[in-house]
């Protein structure tokens, strides 16, 4: 994910967001029951990761389009009227593959 | 009414005759309060629990932490994976750690550090 193959780099704004993001994913799922949890953890985790491999680090219109959607994703997962996992899945999968 | 008044009395001057000196309450309370970090946990604590969260991180390899590693340099991991650490570390010392301080803290060094000089680190 960027340049976290050299040494101590500083995080572009765009990586900081992006960190930001995950960050705000995890702390989300924490107050979920536990199985609920692993789910969200695994399945952000595998999402961003995926995402960092496929997308070119320098599509910024991209990546701030994933931003948006992931915060708005986000506080979703934070609204007490989510139901559950299983309508972000189809979120998710319905805007996948970015085959640019 | 009037043992009351001999015992308060009693009291009373027990207390000025005492002092600091003599009062163990008050000479462990008042040096304690004076000090920085003597009722707070050691940094051999906090580095032992750092070390032991992120030897238990699924990605990491035990035998190659040390109180020195880079998260990302030398035990391979991505910022992803540091975001994941330095929230696991929030867990174990009960801490909330903002983004810009989080974003820091990228090597075990780092870590101990920040969590000994935090003032909430339980």
């Amino acid at each position: 994910m960027g340049p976290t193959t050299g040494g101590r780099t500083r995080l572009s704004g765009m990586q900081k967001q992006v960190l930001s993001l995950y960050r705000g994913f995890l702390r989300a799922s924490r107050s979920k029951s536990p199985e609920d949890r692993r789910q969200i953890e695994s399945f952000v985790s595998a999402e961003f990761r995926r995402n960092s491999k496929q997308v070119d680090h320098k599509n910024f219109i991209y990546i701030e389009y994933l931003l948006r959607r992931g915060k708005k994703q986000l506080e979703q997962l934070n609204s007490p009227d989510t139901v559950g996992l299983s309508s972000m899945n189809v979120t998710f999968s319905e805007t996948e593959n970015p085959k640019n | 009414m009037a043992l009351r008044a001999a015992v308060l009395r009693h009291v009373r001057v027990a207390v000025q005759t005492r002092g600091l000196e003599s009062n163990p309450w008050f000479t462990s309370g008042s040096i304690r309060l004076m000090s920085s970090h003597d009722d707070h946990l050691t940094k051999e604590e906090v580095a032992d629990r750092v070390l032991s969260v992120i030897k238990s991180f699924p990605k990491v390899d035990p035998s190659r932490v040390t109180p020195e590693v880079h998260f990302q340099k030398d035990l391979g991991l991505d910022s992803l994976d540091n975001v994941e650490i330095v929230m696991a570390l929030e867990e174990e010392f009960k801490l909330e750690i903002p983004d810009k301080e989080a974003d820091k803290i990228d090597s075990c060094n780092l870590a101990i550090e920040y969590i000994h000089n935090h003032p909430l680190s339980s």
